[in-house]
């Protein structure tokens, strides 16, 4: 396989710097170009709905140190189109950029709910309009979010994924009256029954009143989404790279030879079928493998799945690796009550306890004693 | 080359450790320990990806 002389990144994300730094420490020396929609350099996106909502102050809890690839950053910029045959990008400038290597990070956006939902004319009233609901995926809305919560509005949070309910946390603690719609109890898709109760727990003890996703509608001065996201891949639409609808991977992160995609937008193998893992650590984990494997192709280590997540909520710091949800009760490891490591079989969780990831992951791997 | 760490911010994720496991650890108590501040150039690649992996931007190269 030849190597290629001339990368194109689209995305600059997490996922798209972590390709672009990769590229390079694997030695690649030709022409990198990073194109992104987002008019600034990349940040860190798990601390919007943390230490950026929570830190008035901190207006910097979210910048990353700036990056060393020496790529030439076209940024505001928006890939529209991809034609893999002329190995071409077309960008919303009118632009074309050639590519020999083309990594594809243009991450995912929030799933906004239905005209009918969102107008607040469906089951409840008072939800307010459409455009005043908000969803937190950028900086911009972050800020926005941040400025609205500040005059200490009533808020609705719909949404009791990891996401809604860090927001919900947010406002609570800015001391706005919080509610959050929630199909099923919050949480317990995503890291099951006991991690669920501790939090909610934790949750309704500072005051968040939790609803059924189908009660009435209580009436908020700002409404806020948080329903889980859709991969950023419109652009791919006419590329003929989308199989099923979606961007599909092989544990390379490879579509094809010339072409590698990583983090939100991507669905590598799993042991369920391809699955996209929208989180931090997948993400740079993902761009690593991707741009080796556009550079040294089967030579390159191929991705190997190993989740990692962490949430801070209600005076709780979570972290938990192994396979989530995780099922019935933990066995305590150390520690107790607010403050304990505990381990299921295929997964452990440190709340309010400091552990290294490297010995939290070891100790979802060991037998439950 | 020196690396430099926010202490405050840090809220002890370890992924820095598993990115440069020779240039730092936490201990026991979960704090970050600069096994080595000063770099030489064939440890800029390993600190690079240390400082890039932390989700609070905790550290930084100077
Ligand atoms: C508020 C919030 C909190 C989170 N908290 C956590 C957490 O605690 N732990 C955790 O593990 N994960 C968390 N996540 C998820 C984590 O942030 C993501 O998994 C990660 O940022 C994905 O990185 P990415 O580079 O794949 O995508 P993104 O960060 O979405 O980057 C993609 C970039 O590409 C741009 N783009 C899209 N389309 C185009 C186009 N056509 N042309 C040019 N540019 C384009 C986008 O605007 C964006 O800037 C959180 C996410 C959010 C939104
Ligand atoms: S990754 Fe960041 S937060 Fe985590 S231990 Fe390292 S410096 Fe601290």
């Amino acid at each position: 396989m030849s190597r290629p002389r001339r990368v194109v990144v689209v995305g600059h994300g997490i996922a798209g710097l972590t390709a672009a730094d990769t590229l390079r420490a694997e030695g690649f020396d030709g022409e990198l170009t990073i194109v992104g929609d987002e008019p600034r350099p990349a940040y860190s996106r798990p601390a919007l709905s943390k230490a950026l909502l929570r830190d008035i102050d901190d207006l910097a809890s979210h910048t990353l140190p700036p990056s060393d690839h020496g790529a030439v950053e076209l940024l505001g910029v928006r890939a529209t189109a991809l034609d893999v045959g002329r190995r071409r990008v077309v960008l919303d400038d009118g632009e074309t950029l050639p590519y020999d290597g083309l990594v594809v990070a243009s991450g995912c956006r929030p799933r906004r709910l239905g005209a009918e939902a969102a107008t607040g004319t469906g089951p409840g009233t008072g939800a307010g309009r459409r455009d005043d609901a908000l969803a937190l995926r950028n900086l911009d809305d972050a800020l926005a979010l941040r400025e609205r919560i500040a005059s200490r509005p009533s808020v609705l949070v719909i949404g009791g994924g990891p996401l809604g309910m860090e927001i919900a946390s947010g406002c609570l603690d800015a001391g706005c009256d919080t509610t959050l719609m929630s199909l099923g109890p919050p949480l317990l898709d995503q890291l099951g029954r006991w991690l669920s109760d501790l939090l909610v727990d934790a949750a309704r003890a500072r005051g968040l009143r939790i609803l059924p996703a189908d009660a009435p509608r209580p009436p908020a001065d700002l409404v806020v989404t948080a329903v889980g996201d859709v991969p950023n891949d419109a652009w791919l639409g006419s590329s003929g790279l989308l199989g099923g609808g979606r961007l599909v991977v092989d544990s390379r992160g490879r579509v094809r030879q010339d072409v590698v995609a990583a983090g939100d937008v991507a669905a590598f193998p799993s042991t369920d079928g391809p699955r996209r893992t929208p989180l931090w650590t997948s993400a740079i984990e993902q761009a690593r493998v991707a741009a080796a494997a556009l550079l040294r192709g089967d030579d390159a280590v191929p991705y190997r799945a190993r989740p990692y997540f962490w949430t801070e909520q209600f005076g709780l710091s979570v972290k938990a690796a192994g396979v989530m949800p995780a099922a019935g009760d933990p066995v305590v490891v150390d520690g107790t009550g607010d403050a304990c490591l505990v381990q299921w079989p295929g997964a452990a969780a440190a709340v309010n306890y400091r552990i290294p990831v490297p010995r939290l992951r070891r100790l979802c791997e060991t037998a439950v004693a | 080359m020196r690396i430099v760490l926010d202490r405050p911010r840090c809220e002890g994720h370890g992924l820095c450790e598993e990115a440069a496991p020779a240039l730092m650890h936490l201990d026991d108590d979960g704090e970050l320990v600069l096994d080595r501040e000063e770099l030489g150039d064939s440890e800029t690649a390993a600190a690079n990806a240390a400082v890039r992996v932390c989700p609070v931007a905790a550290l930084r190269l100077s």
